[in-house]
This record gives structure tokens, sequence and C-alpha cells, in this order.
């Protein structure tokens, strides 16, 4: 793999960031259908995840037993966060309740094959609001391992006082954008 | 230099006169990436060459295991499909600068779980 993708030892998380994870797939799941969304940032030895970019509507897919989004979906995110110097960090998504909230094979196959991106499945339809009971993974020399409690603990902050911005994007356009705060 | 500048293009200096290829600044920005792919080319250079050049920049590459894995580069919103398209003819005679995405396709395999 490339140089460009320096090895993340830590990650510090704006604490908007988990709400607003939490606020946008309870939906879903209370309507019994999987969901997710994009975590962004500025990739470095301590990686900060400062945006989320939520899909919503054309080119997204929200099923009982799977959440999928078009690359057209990338496209919009990909055009609002280049010009704020964002990177895609991670991606979290829920499972419905009676669902394991463990990677699937669909999700590690289906994952960004990127050294150090993050895969969090929230549990319970997204009801579990506590992240220190999210399942983490991060790709690692190809695919995803599971971080333990106590590697979460080590190497995950959470910043309530860092900058936060967010977007809720389609296929075709960002739909709802907000400036850094 | 910004290190994610890659020279591409030879540019004479001798003294007799050369006729002038026009030259194309392309950027390409790949999400997971934290900084873009910035290259100049000819303009003659197909679109395959550019998506080939930003693949290996990116680390990347089109592959199948259980689904079939293909990066596409998407130029205003548009995805590029013609790879024997050159940037002058996809650009126009008077732009010299692009900026494409590139994406990722999965398209699911026959095997299900």
């Amino acid at each position: 793999m490339t140089a460009i993708y320096v090895p993340i030892d830590r990650w510090v998380v704006a604490a908007r960031v988990f709400s607003l994870t939490a606020e946008n797939l309870r939906r879903a799941g209370r309507d019994g259908k999987e969901s997710g969304i994009l975590w962004l940032g500025r990739r470095d030895k301590t990686a900060q995840i400062t945006a989320t970019a939520f899909p919503s509507g054309t080119g997204v897919e929200e099923c009982p037993g799977h959440w999928r989004i078009s690359p057209e979906v990338f496209g919009t995110v990909t055009r609002w966060a280049a010009p704020r110097d964002l990177c895609l960090l991670g991606v979290a998504h829920i499972h419905l309740r009676g669902v394991p909230a463990r990677l699937s094979r669909t999700d590690r196959n289906c994952g960004v094959q990127i050294p150090g991106i993050l895969e969090v499945i929230i549990g319970d339809g997204g009801d579990q609001l506590d992240y220190r009971k999210w399942s983490w993974y991060v790709c690692e020399n190809g695919d995803y391992h599971q971080m333990s409690k106590a590697e979460i603990g080590k190497r995950l902050t959470v910043d309530h006082s860092i900058d936060f911005e967010s977007c809720t994007v389609n296929a075709e356009s960002v739909l709802f954008s907000t400036e850094a705060q | 230099m910004d290190p994610s500048i890659q020279a591409g293009v030879d540019i004479q200096h001798s003294g007799s006169p050369q006729v002038a290829h026009e030259i194309v600044k392309v950027t390409v920005a790949y999400l997971p990436a934290p900084v873009p792919f910035r290259h100049v080319f000819r303009d003659e250079t197909v679109i395959a060459t550019v998506r080939i050049d930003a693949l290996t920049f990116f680390g990347v590459q089109d592959h199948q295991d259980r689904d079939k894995h293909e990066f596409f580069l998407e130029f205003e919103g548009r995805r590029l499909t013609n790879m024997a398209e050159t940037l002058g003819q996809l650009l126009g005679p008077h732009r010299r600068e692009a900026h494409f995405n590139l994406i990722e396709e999965i398209t699911k395999g026959a095997i299900d779980e």
C-alpha cells in the first residue's frame, strides 16, 4: 500500500460524531431497516474524526437485511469532502435487534480496503448508544480485525471541544450541510 | 513542490522551437485518501491512462473476489465510460485543468451469504 496512508495509532473523535450517528441511524432501525453513515476527518498518526456524511434518499438502500450506497453517493460525498480537506476514516452502520453486532462476510467484503479505515457496527437497531459497546473493526493488512475493549480504550479518545461539521447527501447532491462549529 | 504532484510531461527547453503539446493539470480525489493525485498530462492522453495512474497512486486496483470491484473516474458528476477518449476531447480546446473523483463500484457476485 502506498505511503500516502499514514499508519493510524489513535483516533480523536468529535463527540457530536457519535450523537449524530445515533440520531440518524436509529430512525431507520425503528422502521426495521439497516442504515449507515460515513465518518470523515483528517488522517495522521493521530487521526481526527470531525465530520459525518449521512446518505439518504436516491442511491441509498436501507433494507431489513442490508444497507448499501451507490457509487454516485460516494461521488457526492467526495465533492463535499475534498474542498474541506476531509477524507474517509470510517463507516458505521446498524444491525437490527437480534442480529449480532459483528462484521458479516458481506460487510467485510464490501468494506473500504484501505489501512486504518474503521468499520463500526452498532447493535440493537441503533438503540445501543454507548460507543464502547459498539463493535469496532480496523482494516489492517488487507482485512478487518476487531478491536478489544482495551484497544478501544487505548486508541480512541472522545473530544467535546473539537470542531465538527456534517452533511446529508444522496446520489445527486448535498441535501444539507453544516459548517465547522 | 507538493509531494503529491508527479511530474509526467517532458517539456523541451532546448534552443530549437518545438511544436507545443497542450498540457492539462489533472487532480483526482479518492475519498479514503488524505491527498489527491496531481499530475500534468498531455492533452492527447486517454482517460484510461489517467485512471491507471490514479489507481497506482492510491494503491488500489480492480479485482474480483466474491464480488467484482471496479474503479471509475467521475467528471462533473458523471461517470466516464469511454476510456479511449482523450483529455483534449473531454475538456475541449480551452480548458487546461480537470478534476476527477475516483470511485469504487462493487458488483455483487453470484455467491450469496
